[in-house]
């Protein structure tokens, strides 16, 4: 059976009634005390292992743009709240909220939740919200 | 700004498992808010202090409650008259208030050490596979017959454990293989899994517990009916552990999904990134 509904419609729900565990622990490669938010344009979507990413061209008050690499949680747990391959399209108006790197990595972040230009806020499956076992 | 750090370990069980909790709830009450929060901004700024939440560290996460079921009905049966287990299964979870393990220093000491490290040097981490028994997000089909039972793994690499019910013994010079020589039972309805001849390179969980070669692992699958499986594992290595270590999880069956293909290595930057402390 697959499911009907499309697109976060369960996402709340689901949260309650799956392991939301990470591939890897959040705090070994993100830091909780460096929080970043930034909207911009979709240029790609990796629907990869282990975890997918997105793209997002985002513009300073200089006009310079930068791509930020954003990472979601993993396929199966993405599935399970509502996110498809195609959910994030080039061309894309969004807003991430995550956390950077500790280690320094330029124009990088765990997505923990992207609203979309619809004005829907979804999670992005991030292990900054998991817990591990 | 790791909690274990800071507070005593049975506070820790409790304050990490709510914290948890806390933040899932205020997380689907935010999502439940529909409405585009604001004017979205055109550049990368840093948020509001408020913003920063102290989130657990997940390797000292507990459940503090039962996970929801999964379906009900009659439990299938094979035409011997045994429980089929067949389906695909959501990912192990542990019941509340399960033991810790008693460890021997040794144990102890490295398991606080991969801890206090964020776990940065998990080999999940690095796409090899999670052992026996690693709870994961990931599904698991089983596929029973007369004499085997087979669980295709979906992650952390795409993988599968052969259990063999058409024998009682284990061969000799099993080697180190990370899920083992296993051989299925029943006892009654439930399926008795005795399973060695373990390496000693994967952690039973994020919070980084080892194991040695000795290790000798029992699983107890009782399908309890159409959806749900209760399982009691109970591992035993003199090598690391004083007393046989006894958890007790569930499964529920996945209805909605089908197995993903999922193939660690094909993307994993994020080992270049895993810099713990």
């Amino acid at each position: 059976m697959r499911p009907k509904s499309i697109l976060f419609a369960t996402a709340a729900a689901a949260l309650f009634v799956i392991p939301l565990l990470a591939h890897h622990s959040f705090e070994a490669e993100y830091d909780f005390n460096k929080p970043v938010k930034f909207t911009g344009t979709v240029t790609k979507m990796e629907w990869m292992n282990p975890h997918a990413h997105f793209y997002v061209d985002v513009k300073d008050e200089n006009g310079k743009v930068t791509n930020w690499n954003c990472e979601l949680g993993a396929i199966p747990v993405l599935l399970k709240q509502g996110w498809r391959k195609d959910s994030l399209k080039a061309g894309d108006q969004i807003t991430v909220e995550g956390f950077l790197p500790k280690d320094g990595t330029r124009a990088m972040a765990n997505a923990r939740r992207v609203t979309l230009a619809d004005g829907r806020r979804v999670f992005g499956g991030s292990s900054a919200d998991v817990g591990n076992q | 700004m790791s909690a274990i750090n800071r507070a005593p370990k049975e506070s820790i069980s409790r304050s990490t498992g709510s914290g948890v909790i806390a933040a899932v709830c205020s997380a689907c009450a935010a999502l439940l808010v529909l409405g585009f929060p604001g004017p979205a901004r055109s550049q990368a700024q840093p948020p509001a202090k408020s913003q920063t939440k102290a989130v657990p560290y997940p390797g000292a996460v507990r459940p503090t409650t039962a996970p929801p079921p999964g379906p009900s009905g009659p439990v299938p049966r094979m035409r011997d008259g045994k429980p089929d287990l067949s389906g695909m299964w959501n990912g192990q979870r542990p019941l509340p208030n399960q033991p810790d393990p008693e460890m021997l220093p040794w144990a102890a000491a490295l398991t606080k050490e991969r801890t206090e490290n964020y776990s940065a040097d998990d080999p999940e981490a690095r796409c090899l596979p999670g052992g026996v028994p690693r709870s994961a997000p990931y599904h698991t089909q089983y596929v029973q017959t007369l004499k085997l039972l087979l669980m295709l793994v979906e992650g952390n690499i795409h993988s599968f454990r052969q259990i063999f019910l058409d024998r009682t013994a284990h061969p000799k010079n099993v080697g180190q293989l990370w899920y083992g020589d296993s051989i299925g039972q029943w006892d009654g309805d439930t399926l008795v899994v005795d399973t060695v001849g373990f390496n000693d390179r994967f952690w039973f969980d994020m919070a980084g517990h080892p194991h040695t070669t000795q290790l000798h692992v029992i699983e107890r699958y009782h399908r309890r009916d159409y959806g749900n499986m209760e399982i009691q594992v109970t591992i035993e290595d003199p090598g690391a552990y004083s007393k046989p270590w006894v958890s007790n999880r569930v499964a529920t069956l996945e209805t909605q999904i089908d197995m993903s293909e999922y193939v660690c290595n094909e993307n994993n930057s994020d080992a270049l990134h895993l810099v713990g402390k």
